[in-house]
């Protein structure tokens, strides 16, 4: 909001420390957003909080003002109102308004040029000149905070009823829409229909024009939510409307045409009003509430004392007529703060004024807490271990396209945002594939075909029973060449070997089991990661058709972890090391082709043949000619090695001789000599 | 003998002053220590003597052998040069398998609050990203009817099921589960309807939570002062100012003065009371204090950045500028 810094001091006199001034507002909690000096005079404008409704005119400011600088607010100068009158207005539903007043002008001259200091005041506020009537109403606006209407009385056919619409009515809004109403909006109407949308705009057919001649000026209190629905259903929001939804005094209407006439007076002798105060008994959850608290809550929630008589003197001057009895304080809510309801909104109050600067800083007392999230410390370590070997992190959306999950879920499952920001954004995923594919193109087409990539995150997915399901998941891709170019090694492409080695690196106890049943991977690549005898991810290369999706002709190869399904990493407890020399030996065996060679050593491994440390597959070897295509040949190689004594070759030849007798029987393998 | 062979050793010890350059130690290294060198024809000689002086002299001579590579080597290094003369390292060859991936700024800035925050007690809480009305609103003291709701333009997938709009919503679930004390920070993504060149509808924030007994202001005054000195570095310009968040109360907003200006950084407050009835702690025997903070922007002013778009593109050229940060 806006505000003439000139006009400010009309209600607080001089301020000593101008310069200070925006600070000083911004100190109690109406920010600053930025200063704009002139010639004469500064704009100061205001982030306004929703809950400061009361803050929304020069006094307002004004008022919160004068408890910084203890000094009174000069009140803007109203008539008195008489010649009430009970005409003009058939009723008024309680439900839209409990404090409804009319002032009706004969024989008005709306021809008059308003004056400069008014327009002047308005254009710094960022109002625009209308005509004379409107243009003071706009100023007692934002003067004091009470937005009106004004009608044109001629305009008018019989009286005006304050009601819900009917449905079906019409309104041609001074913002030049047809609005089309419902029986919840609303209305100010007279025989021929809605003429205002209450507190949120006027219609054309009753506005007033510089030729008017006499007006019926509303000033009302329109109940908050209505007004919010209306602006909110209409998307409408007017300097009226923004100020009825959040709360404009409910005891301010009449004060407010009596500053009307007052001011049109100064400029034009009103021949002859009347008034009609239609309903005058505002109900509003905060009107004449009363707090108590003890004195001692509000060092306990602020932490430093603050005295008594600064307490006072700051709620005086902000209107809650304080009281203290027996270290009790007593405060009585002012008609313009919607906002406060308990004591800690009290607290609040003084605090804002004290200055939360000045407060103290009083360390946290230590505290024997546990802060240890085990997944979140584990997953990390994998994250920066995947970084050490070349895989930076991305963030993408967690919002996919349109319809672009079909090769991942059924629409059952599938989790639509209802009102998306965009058509590319409008369901949420459930697979991290997508994400980490387009990434790949974009760096793909700014020229960075090397790519490893990896993110952590999370896809929703709906059950049968329509809950929920988060899962978090760990995914990757890997393309182009394994190293940045290099005087002394090849360069080659990545393969379906590199991201495994990765995996099995970082993770514990993986093996790999082969899969045909991915649809969105290719089926001569892609595999089932296994930890333990759990599924716990997937990798592979992308199908051609998702690759196609997504514009990508190079070799792509994908991993899925389930993180919460994984087996973290486990403490470690130190085994002895043997200072005893190694044996090692190969052993080269024939077995059928659908062995799986991580089978092998698994088995091998699980057996814990004695003083066996390790073993590797060091050849594989395919020959048609000698053993057939059904066969492949193998070389083993078995290290062996003792704690305690140096390994004679009879010790390690009945191992092995163990081994032989296992692969013999549990893998049909044949001992190639 | 043995006196040839002293005199052997002081003859060296002179060559040894004297020689300054690599080429030279060489020389006095193949001289004496090479194959056909003064040392090794003594060794010849000794193969004529008989087996009693062989057994002396073969020890002194084998002494001498030994001394001697130690005077040469001591002299290499102070040559700072090696003696082998194998082929010269060219050093300034590339090394091999420059490559290091990086994690992502947003991650890396979670990652350091969550450290700095660690040490005075709180624990990271992690939890649903699609959440209900209650735990993201009106638990928070956001009613439907409340004018707050505006400042959360909410993504909703169903019409109660919305996606969250800050990670309070992990608060409260933590809040109901465990009784107090309890100092806890909630990282993640939250989702609003905004997209512009400084909104995104998707971001990043942190949480944090403490609740006890005899919790107050200047408590959550020191810990976010200690937190931004510890998060940036050094001392920074900082001022609390009153705000309003419908959850705090008192509420205030912490703002940082770069190049002159302040800038918004954290919201925070005393927990309203209202929230700590909705989650069914006494409000008469404990307080609170809360804090949040978006991590995009605090990314943006930690490393320069301008474009909030950048995080989510996920540039390599970008990314890689991360690299090596934990």
């Amino acid at each position: 909001m806006k505000i003439s810094l000139n006009w400010l001091k009309e209600f607080l006199g001089n301020i000593k420390d101008n310069d200070q001034l925006s600070a000083r507002l911004t100190s109690i909690g109406l920010e600053v957003d930025s200063v704009t000096k002139l010639k004469k005079d500064s704009i100061i404008d205001i982030d306004m909080t929703p809950n400061r409704a009361d803050c929304l005119s020069v006094m307002g400011i004004a008022r919160d003002l004068s408890a910084v600088y203890k000094k009174k607010v000069s009140i803007p100068k109203i008539s008195k109102l008489s010649n009430k009158t009970k005409s003009h207005v058939k009723g008024v539903n309680k439900k839209i308004s409990t404090a409804y007043s009319i002032l009706v002008i004969e024989d008005f001259d709306n021809s008059l040029t308003t004056p400069k200091n008014i327009t002047d005041k308005l254009e710094l506020c960022g109002i625009s000149q209308i005509n004379f009537i409107v243009d003071i109403l706009n100023y007692v606006m934002l003067e004091i905070g009470q937005p009106m209407h004004v009608f044109d009385k001629d305009k008018l056919h019989g009286d005006l009823d304050v009601r819900f619409a009917k449905k079906g009515e019409k309104i041609n809004a001074l913002d030049g829409n047809e609005y089309v109403l419902s029986v919840d909006i609303p209305v100010i109407s007279d025989d021929d229909g809605p003429q205002a949308i209450a507190g949120v705009i006027g219609s054309c057919n009753s506005s007033v024009e510089r030729d008017t001649s006499s007006i019926i000026i509303e000033s009302a209190f329109f109940t908050q939510n209505l007004i919010r629905k209306s602006a909110k259903k209409f998307r409408l929001q007017t300097e009226s409307s923004y100020r009825f939804e959040r709360g404009v005094d409910p005891r301010l209407n009449n004060h407010a045409l009596g500053r009307v006439i007052y001011i049109v007076n100064q400029y034009s002798k009103i021949k002859k009003y009347s008034y009609n105060s239609v309903v005058s008994k505002p109900t509003a959850q905060h009107l004449d509430k009363l707090i108590k608290m003890d004195m001692n809550h509000f060092e306990r929630i602020l932490g430093d004392k603050i005295p008594n008589k600064f307490i006072i003197n700051t709620l005086s001057f902000l209107g809650f007529n304080p009281v203290i009895i027996k270290n009790k304080l007593q405060v009585s809510v002012p008609s313009h703060r919607f906002d406060i309801s308990i004591a800690e909104d009290v607290i609040e109050e003084v605090a804002r004024v004290y200055g939360y600067n000045n407060f103290s800083e009083i360390p946290l007392p230590p505290i024997n807490l546990s802060t240890n999230n085990i997944l979140r410390n584990s997953t990390n370590i994998f994250l920066d271990l995947l970084s050490s070997r070349g895989y930076s992190e991305v963030i993408t959306f967690s919002f996919l396209p349109k319809d672009s999950q079909k090769l991942f879920l059924s629409n059952k499952s599938k989790i639509d945002v209802l009102n998306p920001i965009s058509e590319d954004k409008s369901e949420m995923r459930a697979n991290m594939i997508s994400g980490l594919l387009k990434t790949a193109k974009h760096n793909i087409s700014r020229q960075n075909s090397d790519i490893k990539i990896f993110e952590i995150g999370k896809t929703y997915k709906k059950h049968k029973d329509k809950s929920i399901l988060e899962e978090n998941v760990l995914a990757g891709i890997v393309s182009g060449v394994n190293y940045p170019h290099n005087l002394k090694q090849l360069q080659r492409k990545l393969d379906f070997f590199d991201l495994k080695g990765d995996l099995m690196s970082i993770f514990p106890n993986l093996s790999f089991n082969e899969s045909e049943n991915i649809s969105y991977l290719s089926n001569s690549c892609q595999a089932v990661i296994v930890q333990g005898k759990k599924a716990v991810g997937l990798c592979g290369e992308p199908s051609l058709n998702l690759c196609r999706q997504f514009n990508i002709k190079n070799k792509i190869f994908y991993f899925e972890i389930y993180i919460d399904l994984l087996k973290l990493n486990q403490k470690v407890t130190y085994k002895p090391i043997s200072i005893y020399p190694k044996i090692c030996r190969d052993l080269t065996i024939l077995v059928s082709n659908k062995v799986s060679c991580d089978d092998i050593i698994n088995s091998i491994e699980r057996k814990s043949f004695n003083y066996m440390i390790n073993s590797r597959i060091s050849d594989i070897f395919y020959n048609e000619k000698d053993f057939g295509n059904e066969r492949k040949s193998m070389t083993l190689e078995l290290s062996f090695q003792d704690n305690s004594r140096t390994l004679q070759d009879e010790d390690v030849n009945e191992q092995i001789s163990k081994i032989i007798g296992f692969l013999e029987k549990e893998f049909n393998a044949v001992i190639r000599k | 003998m043995s006196k040839e062979y002293s005199s052997l050793l002081s003859e060296l010890r002179e060559k040894l002053v004297s020689c300054s350059s690599q080429h030279d130690l060489a020389n006095i290294k193949s001289h004496y220590l090479g194959r056909k060198g003064v040392i090794s024809n003594e060794f010849i000689k000794l193969r004529t003597a008989s087996t009693e002086e062989r057994k002396i002299l073969g020890g002194k001579l084998n002494a001498l052998k030994d001394e001697a590579q130690k005077l040469i080597a001591s002299k290499a290094s102070e040559l700072s040069v090696s003696v082998d003369c194998n082929e010269k390292t060219d050093i300034s060859l590339p090394g091999s398998n420059i490559y290091l991936g990086s994690r992502h700024p947003v991650n890396l800035t979670i990652n350091k609050i969550i450290d700095i925050l660690r040490n005075y007690g709180f624990e990271t809480v992690d939890g649903f990203e699609i959440e209900d009305e209650f735990h993201n609103f009106d638990a928070l003291n956001i009613p439907a009817s409340h004018p707050a709701r505006d400042m959360h333009d909410t993504f909703y997938i169903s019409d109660d099921k919305l996606l969250r709009t800050h990670t309070s919503s992990v608060q409260i679930r933590s809040m109901l589960s465990s009784s107090p004390p309890l100092r806890i920070m909630t990282p993640g993504k939250v989702y609003r309807s905004d997209s512009d060149p400084t909104h995104s509808p998707m971001f990043h924030q942190i949480e944090g939570l403490c609740i006890d007994k005899n919790i107050n202001f200047c408590h959550l005054k020191s810990l976010l002062s200690t937190f931004i000195t510890e998060l940036f570095g050094r001392d920074m310009d900082i001022r609390f100012r009153p705000s309003y968040f419908p959850f705090t109360e008192p509420s205030a907003e912490l703002d940082i003065k770069f190049n002159g200006k302040w800038l918004e950084v954290l919201g925070c407050g005393m927990v309203h009371p209202n929230v700590l009835s909705n989650v069914k702690i006494d409000s008469k025997k404990y307080s609170g204090f809360a804090f949040g903070l978006g991590i995009e922007r605090l990314a943006m002013l930690q490393y320069g950045i301008t474009d909030l778009r950048m995080f989510y593109e996920n540039d390599l050229s970008f990314l890689s500028q991360f690299k090596g940060l934990k």
